[in-house]
């Protein structure tokens, strides 16, 4: 049972890890190899406001949302749009570039110190019926959640969110229903951005993270995209725990050796994501 | 549309430089950069940034054989080469062996690594392999940093004696590159390559040629692994120590990426020259710590965007000649 | 006669070097019903994918209501008022029904009268109120080919072009959309049908105009062409 929890917590933050990652897999049909890099620039962006200017590291993402999501778009549709139209390898190329440019800039900017976002509750627990649950890891879950209901909500409800489905589903028609698929694609990458920040400061509160951190994350979100099917929300979440568990489950030795293991054979076998027909 | 680029590409008057110049060529600069380094014109630094040029151009025209010329983008070569630096230091530091026998070790079980990959990576495409490639390594690396036979994250070091010195060292890297390069050369021209290269262009005019793709894309990886293999136990050799980190770290497949993006992707001299560029490039960055990988991440996405045949293969298009061309013409 | 709604001036389009459509000239009078007719391959979709801006024209000119909207992009035809039923449905597969259809609505000019304009392609077709929550890619074709009208009609169009919507539908089917598209025209909308079927072409288009080989071969009032003056220029005798 405690096992199930610390899985079920574990799951929630790498599925909000991942979401951003599937948005763009699904919808852009990009494979962004810097996703990890951005969910660390959003835990350094919500460390260094949270201590400058002493509030709840929470209150940052006020900041760091908005602000990545603006990143986002202009990264879309100055750079990547551009490549993509050279194909899928080289706009693949261009992240990876991209991820080792940001993970040294970050480098450069914070040195290679361990960091790590500090909060009044970062040792409290509760104890239910014998099982105790940490309350920054519940915290971590509940931020995690909310998010990937927010997208779920803005995704099914509004235009800008239909816009975004129907451009995945068929460019082609979408744009003959008025939508504009560059600036569809743009908001969709400022979305991903804003998520990785939300991720960003969750990593930050619950580990220890370092510039280079972020390809440890990039991993674990393509792992979710992968076993939830890409561009698929609750494909990923379900992913999200079915990865945490194999984690927690594994142990601290070898369970991120399992998870690898555990995402190889699913790409192997079915690369188009449990969830997905 | 298929016709119409085969007319227009053999109405443009192609120089190729291959055959017999390109041999005498190729054989005369290979016949100074053996007798330079022993004659002592060579200081050991100069020695040492060849012996880095050969190793990168080894390690380049590899995942270019790989990327370019099947379409498989890999971003796990660290696998290899990781596996190659701990096969050298568990054969002579573990078992006192020489470091031939480690070489020996490496090379194997990095063509025996690509093998037994395939059986899982041969069923993904574009974004997928590319990821699974770089999902083996990782894993790999948290393998080995677990694993108490290795010394887990500690790392170690590679014994030998006497210690080669830089000049046998670069001896060694010297036809290493030259083997490779000629290896490459030699299956690109044959039935495996030209298939091959058909399947690139286009997959439906691939089996028309006739060609078992599988079984050449097979062969092409697992030379890959063999040769990147190698190409990591040398570095190793000359590094005299390997982590985890660094051995299974990204940042190889970083500098391969790079080296083939700036020379020229599907290019045989792409690879020669971007390793040049690359070393050159990475010993003028030295005294600026910290800038190296954003300067470099910065000219590959440049060239991406502005010369996505790289360096080599926009001089080739605009020039319309072609260095170390595997094409076969039939005398007409 | 009135000005034409729609006018197009020695259209060439292209698929690399392909020429798909040489030279296209016709016009589409307001308010009724014009057919454009042709075999496989004689370049009609790629002609409403370019009056569309779904592809970029190599010459010509294409005016729209006096406006030259000649290589302006999808997203912004669609707003003056021309809506494509692409060939082939192209329903948002894993969408609902009913997101489809107010995906139609996605120009801002028509989101404030959505509900109207649900209602109404719900009247004009009662089966798709069925199935507003099951996810498009569920349904038969003709089913699909009514979210794709019903699509296209959202956006509050005054010129719609149908492209092939009878393609792999059974004829009862077909008779039926053909009915709704009558109704359409009816309440004032102008319609541009492009067809394989000479026979139902003739018998639904006020106009008709032949496309062979890339080319508009023949233009005219339906009623006086005649079948077999058409039927020769389709097989370019």
């Amino acid at each position: 049972m405690q096992i199930l929890i610390n899985g079920i917590l574990l799951g929630a933050i790498y599925a909000l890890l991942g979401v951003g990652m599937s948005m763009m897999f699904g919808i852009v049909k990009l494979t962004n190899l810097a996703h990890g890099e951005f969910i660390i620039m959003g835990a350094f962006g919500s460390t260094i406001l949270s201590s400058a200017l002493g509030i709840n590291p929470i209150l940052t993402l006020v900041v760091t949302v908005p602000v990545m999501f603006l990143l986002g778009m202009v990264l879309q549709s100055v750079l990547i749009n551009r490549v993509m139209l050279r194909g899928a390898e080289p706009a693949l190329l261009v992240t990876f570039g991209l991820s080792i440019i940001l993970k040294d800039a970050m480098l450069l900017l914070f040195t290679a110190d361990a960091q790590k976002i500090g909060v009044s509750y970062a040792t409290a627990s509760l104890n239910l019926g014998g099982i105790s649950i940490s309350v920054l890891n519940l915290v971590v879950f509940a931020i995690s959640l909310i998010t990937i209901l927010v997208l779920t909500l803005f995704l099914r409800k509004t235009y800008m969110g239909r816009a975004i489905r129907a451009t995945s589903d068929d460019t082609v028609a979408a744009s003959l229903m008025g939508v504009s698929v560059k600036k569809t694609y743009g908001v969709a990458m400022g979305i991903a951005m804003a998520t990785a920040a939300i991720a960003g400061l969750c990593v930050g509160m619950r580990w220890t993270f370092y510039p280079s951190s972020g390809g440890e994350y990039l991993l674990i979100a393509f792992g979710v995209v992968v076993i939830g099917g890409m561009g698929s929300i609750p494909g990923t979440l379900v992913a999200g725990l079915v990865f945490g568990l194999a984690q927690v489950i594994g142990g601290a030795n070898y369970g991120m050796f399992i998870s690898y293991i555990v995402l190889l054979v699913m790409l192997a076998v079915r690369p188009q994501g449990l969830f997905s027909k | 549309m298929k016709t119409k680029t085969l007319e227009a590409s053999a109405h443009k008057q192609v120089r190729v430089f291959g055959g017999l110049p390109m041999l005498i060529t190729a054989v005369v600069i290979v016949a100074l950069l053996v007798i330079l380094p022993l004659t002592g014109v060579l200081s050991s630094n100069t020695q040492r940034y060849l012996l880095k040029i050969f190793l990168y151009c080894c390690l380049g025209s590899m995942w270019n054989l790989m990327s370019g010329y099947t379409g498989m983008t890999s971003l796990g070569q660290q696998s290899f080469i990781g596996i190659a630096g701990y096969s050298l230091a568990v054969m002579t530091f573990t078992y006192g062996a020489s470091y031939w026998a480690g070489f020996a070790v490496g090379g194997v079980l990095g063509a025996a690594l690509a093998l037994g990959l395939s059986v899982l990576l041969f069923r993904m495409r574009g974004m997928y392999f590319a990821i699974a490639t770089w999902v083996v390594a990782e894993a790999l690396k948290t393998f080995f940093t677990s694993w108490t036979f290795v010394k887990q994250g500690a790392g170690m070091t590679i014994k030998a004696k006497p210690y080669p010195s830089t000049t046998e060292i670069y001896m060694i890297a010297l036809v290493l590159c030259v083997v490779s390069l000629v290896v490459i050369y030699l299956l690109l021209r044959s039935k495996i390559g030209l298939g091959l290269t058909a399947m690139r262009d286009d997959a439906d005019a691939a089996s028309s040629v006739g060609v078992n793709i599988f079984q050449s894309k097979l062969l092409c990886f697992v030379i890959c692994g063999f040769f990147t293999a190698l190409a990591g136990g040398v570095f190793y050799l000359n590094k005299g120590s390997i982590y985890p980190s660094g051995g299974f770290g990204i940042n190889w497949t970083v500098s391969i990426v790079f080296i083939v993006i700036i020379g020229g992707i599907g290019t045989m001299g792409g690879p020669i020259l971007g390793a040049i560029i690359y070393t050159v490039l990475e010993e003028m960055l030295a005294s600026y710590p910290g800038y190296s990988n954003i300067i470099l991440g910065l000219i590959a996405i440049l060239v991406i965007l502005f010369l996505p045949d790289g360096i080599l293969g926009t001089l080739q298009k605009k020039f319309h000649f072609e260095i170390l061309s595997q094409k076969r013409f039939s005398k007409e | 006669m009135s000005e034409p709604i729609l006018k197009v001036e020695g259209v060439q389009a292209k698929y690399g070097d392909f020429v798909a459509v040489e030279e296209a000239t016709l016009d589409v009078p307001q308010g009724i019903i014009v057919s454009v007719i042709g075999a496989n391959g004689a370049g009609k979709s790629t002609l409403m994918d370019t009056i569309a801006g779904v592809h970029k024209p190599t010459a010509g000119t294409i005016t729209f209501k006096g406006e030259d909207i000649t290589g302006m992009p999808a997203e912004k035809v669609v707003l003056r008022g021309l809506s494509l039923v692409p060939q082939g449905s192209r329903c948002f597969i894993r969408m609902t029904v009913e997101d489809n259809l107010v995906m139609g609505s996605y120009p801002k000019a028509a989101r404030a009268k959505v509900k109207d304009s649900l209602e109404r392609v719900y009247e004009l077709f009662p089966v798709l109120k069925e199935k507003r929550n099951d996810l498009s890619g569920s349904l038969s074709g003709g089913q699909r080919q009514m979210v794709a009208i019903g699509r296209a009609l959202m956006t509050n169009p005054e010129l719609v072009l149908f492209d092939e919507i009878s393609l792999g539908l059974a004829p009862t089917i077909i008779k039926d959309i053909y009915a709704r598209i009558k109704q359409i025209s009816g309440e004032g909308m102008t319609v541009v049908l492009v067809e394989q079927d000479t026979k139902r072409a003739i018998k639904t288009g006020e106009i008709s105009h032949v496309m062979l080989k890339g080319k508009v071969v023949l233009s005219g009032r339906s009623a006086e062409l005649g079948e077999e003056e058409i039927k020769k220029a389709y097989f370019g005798l």
